[in-house]
């Protein structure tokens, strides 16, 4: 979907969940496709140019910057899709 | 999987010698080839600053779209016995032909890697393995090149990005034209390279049938280091 140019929030949890499975797939990463919110990145075997791949993918897709700070805390699956919202939140009040 | 559609190859110093020469090699395999270089060329920037690198890729993307190719070969020289050698002449070369290439890697490394394909040839030198007294800057810079090109090799290897390196020996052109007839002798080969014999092995190293030459260092010297 087009980054929302309109100044409100529209993510959903469902909506990053399944585009970071899909990436994940697309790395050909074992299990992509249901992993669970609650998978690390060390369970899924995913590396760190794999992570730097699915920052691009996330901030290309849904419009937000994601920091090199912002990134090393998240561990797993379920981290990423709380910072891809909270960024949207962020990015749609600025 | 073969080279995606709609990409570049740039060839930075791509406007003379080794340079022009790969330039003119890639457009004769297809490709759509931007050449940079600080004067002239499709493309104006010194690589050393990395701001203008970056402005250069935006510019890049825009009129030719992502780098899939990229050769680095801007360089130049400053020669001098290392005693007597300044620190600017030291770290104009090492900016240039070292930090330069980084700063173009890493920038090229962010499309090859959404492209899921790229080809990165650093044009080295026989000296980074073999002393050739007054050059410590460069082939200190033309050594850290190969380094620089076994790291990218193994990080980007799984993406289908591979990044190799040539090392040319003499070749004819206006850069070493104050050294090539003082050299031939020492060539098994018993001449002097010309820029299209480099220009072939970048090519190559820069087509599909290459996609498993991964971090190689390839002489292109008439078996000068052999």
């Amino acid at each position: 979907m087009a980054p929302d140019q309109t100044g409100t929030a529209t993510l959903t949890e469902d909506q990053v969940l399944a585009r970071i499975r899909a990436t994940l797939a697309e790395q050909k990463v074992p299990g992509a496709e249901s992993a669970s919110l609650d998978a690390t990145w060390s369970e899924l075997d995913v590396d760190s140019l794999d992570l730097v791949e699915l920052v691009k993918t996330l901030e290309d897709e849904f419009g937000v910057t994601i920091h090199d700070e912002e990134l090393k805390p998240i561990a797993s699956v379920g981290d990423a899709v709380t910072l891809v919202l909270r960024l949207d939140v962020e990015r749609a009040s600025a | 999987m073969s080279a995606p559609d709609g990409g570049c190859a740039l060839v930075t110093g791509g406007t003379r010698g080794i340079g022009a020469a790969v330039a003119d090699a890639l457009r004769e395999r297809g490709w759509n080839v931007a050449t940079l270089s600080r004067n002239g060329g499709d493309l104006q920037a010194d690589v050393s600053d990395p701001e203008a690198v970056e402005a250069a890729f935006v510019e890049t993307r825009e009129r030719f779209g992502p780098v899939h190719v990229l050769v680095n070969n801007a360089g130049q020289r400053r020669d001098g016995l290392a005693i007597r050698m300044s620190a600017e002449d030291w770290g104009s070369v090492v900016d240039t032909n070292l930090s330069g290439a980084f700063h173009c890697t890493r920038r090229a490394l962010d499309d090859m890697l959404s492209a899921r394909w790229g080809r990165i040839v650093n044009v080295s030198s026989i000296v980074a393995e073999r002393a050739n007294p007054g050059q410590a800057n460069y082939a200190a810079s033309k050594a850290g090149l190969l380094a620089l090109t076994r790291t990218v090799a193994r990080e980007m290897a799984r993406k289908g990005v591979t990044c190799n390196a040539v090392l040319p020996g003499v070749i004819e052109t206006d850069m070493t034209a104050d050294l090539a007839e003082g050299l031939v002798g020492a060539v098994p080969a018993g001449r002097v390279g010309q820029p299209a014999d480099v220009a072939a092995c970048v090519a190559f190293l820069c087509s599909e049938e290459a996609a498993y030459v991964n971090g190689a260092m390839l002489a292109v010297d008439g078996g000068l280091a052999a």
